[in-house]
């Protein structure tokens, strides 16, 4: 039995073909215990968490919470907050931390490499606030610029940086950004959205201030993510969103909140989520999760290897520790009529500027077909992926 | 509903194709069917907003006869300009404004009709349309 097997959808046609889903990076499929453990809570459990004293409240309570013990401990962290995903983690950090410890004048270093949910926050804030962005370049190897990053530093109170680009599937030296950032007294940030699908990062021991990711790109549910923060961070922010679950008590003349990660949480949780996101972690334990990242990393290279053969240009370098995507573009035939012909045999890749324009804007163009692996992709996938590329250039070119 | 005769015979040839990449080569010949809208005259007010491509149009209603000039740079989504030429291209504003976007799932060009980022002929179609609202 294959990995493959476990994954109901990937033994659907798709236009007459059978589906080879190379759309990773956006979102992975799910295996069957995740839609079977989603499908259960909802059978049998379902109720709001944390204030009745029913059993199925109770049922629901320990399904959610469990969500969070496994987080915890895949991650080693300190504090866990469920947000919707990487982009509410992010908002959260803007909004919690942001305005509550950001001052006019003070200085954010984000990256030309980030997606646009670790940008936008940082806009809108800026613009409230008064605080300055500064941008580090990305060098023609598809690295950032270590050198402006060092000069960025100064006076910066907080670092946006991305792990690992979803457009390049380059991995940034996270270790000596997290260093720096700390050695100039600033927090730093880490979208890690692309990395923990990939790798299981240690967060006490990557020491970031934040780490922000989601579920559904490690075969977990759409709709939740989390926020890693570190205890000193954790108590340095502020609640944005006011409601039920995120309060101790609520008179007319004021509120007094939680103490731990509920006070972020405010509302009815995703707690069908989260109880497919524990059956996701769980099957995920049974992976060897480097051993396949190298993997998919050999098939990736192969791929990129390919299609600069056809004649395409890749915009990545697949190294030891990037992610398995591959961002291509032909010189003559558009990246959206190629994805077309792509789903015409089956295939589902993406196109666009995958959130990224800056990145994009940096590269010189507007966008790149990506085909992105993971755990169930194969290298007869590839061939077979090759093998299309070559009989609509054939064709089209 | 019951559609303009050039839009229904394509309609029918499309239906008779079952291969998507067969159908997907078809909409990219079509690309030859526009009424060429120069490169020269592209501007932000022109741009098909919400397409992943460049996609620019305008359309001229003169003494009531509607006329699409368009172009983009995937030729796909040109296609689908030209599809739309075809429909449209010298019949009166208020008859046009009778047409529903429908055809394009009936003809098999597309899985959704819903406005979305990579909904290009729902893009054109409804800019289309607003323009010929605006000067009828």
């Amino acid at each position: 039995m294959s990995l493959k097997d476990d994954f109901p959808i990937l033994s659907r046609e798709v236009n007459g073909h059978p589906l080879i889903y190379l759309d990773n990076a956006a979102t992975t499929q799910k295996p069957q215990v995740v839609i079977d453990a989603m499908s259960q809570y909802y059978s049998n459990s379902n109720a709001n968490v944390h204030r009745a004293v029913h059993t199925l409240a109770g049922e629901a309570t320990e399904g959610y919470e469990d969500c969070r013990r496994w987080i915890k401990s895949w991650f080693n962290a300190e504090k866990a907050i469920f947000t919707s995903g990487t982009t509410e983690a992010i908002n959260l950090v803007a909004h919690g931390w942001g305005r509550a410890n950001l001052q006019p004048g003070d200085v954010i270093v984000l990256t030309e490499m980030e997606h646009h949910s670790d940008i936008v926050p940082w806009q809108i804030l800026s613009e409230e606030r008064g605080i300055e962005i500064r941008y580090v370049p990305v060098l023609d190897d598809f690295t950032l610029d270590m050198e402006a990053y060092a000069v960025s530093l100064e006076n910066a109170k907080l670092v946006c940086v991305v792990h690992t680009s979803n457009v390049l599937g380059v991995r940034n030296s996270v270790d000596e950004l997290i260093s720096l950032a700390h050695k100039a007294g600033a927090k730093i940030l880490i979208d890690a959205a692309q990395a923990v699908p990939h790798d299981r990062i240690d967060f006490k021991q990557f020491n970031a201030d934040f780490m922000a990711f989601s579920a559904h790109k490690m075969c977990g549910p759409t709709g939740i993510g989390a926020l890693l923060v570190k205890n000193d961070a954790f108590e340095q922010m502020q609640p944005f969103m006011g409601g039920g679950d995120m309060i101790e008590s609520v008179t007319t003349s004021g509120s007094t909140y939680q103490t731990n990660e509920h006070k972020f949480e405010a509302g009815t949780p995703k707690i069908a989520e989260a109880v497919g996101w524990s059956a996701a972690f769980e099957w995920m334990s049974e992976i060897d999760l480097p051993a396949h990242h190298e993997r998919l990393l050999n098939i990736a290279k192969w791929t990129a290897d390919q299609l600069r053969e056809l004649g395409c240009t890749v915009y990545g370098r697949h190294q030891s520790g990037d992610a398995a995507v591959v961002s291509f573009l032909h010189p003559t035939i558009h990246s959206e009529d190629f994805a077309r012909f792509l789903d015409a045999k089956g295939f589902a890749v993406r196109t666009g500027h995958h959130c990224a324009q800056p990145l994009l804007n940096r590269l010189g163009i507007t966008g790149t077909i990506r085909a992105s692996f993971y755990l169930y992709n194969t290298r007869q996938e590839a061939e077979k992926f090759i093998e299309t590329v070559r009989h609509i250039v054939g064709k089209f070119a | 509903m019951k559609y303009p005769q050039a839009l229904q015979d394509l309609i029918d040839e499309f239906a008779e194709i079952e291969d998507k990449m067969e159908i997907l080569e078809y909409v990219y010949d079509l690309s030859d069917e526009v009424v060429e809208f120069p490169i020269a005259k592209w501007s932000e007010k022109t741009r098909i907003m919400g397409c992943q491509s460049e996609a620019h149009l305008e359309v001229v209603v003169v003494d009531g006869i509607v006329e699409l000039r368009s172009g983009a740079d995937a030729k796909i989504v040109q296609g689908m300009m030209g599809i739309i030429t075809i429909a449209i291209n010298g019949r009166k504003a208020e008859d046009v404004l009778q047409l529903k976007p429908d055809f394009a799932q009936e003809m098999g060009i597309l899985n959704s009709l819903s406005p979305s980022r990579s909904n290009g002929f729902r893009n054109i179609f409804d800019k289309v349309m607003a323009e010929i609202r605006m000067k009828q």
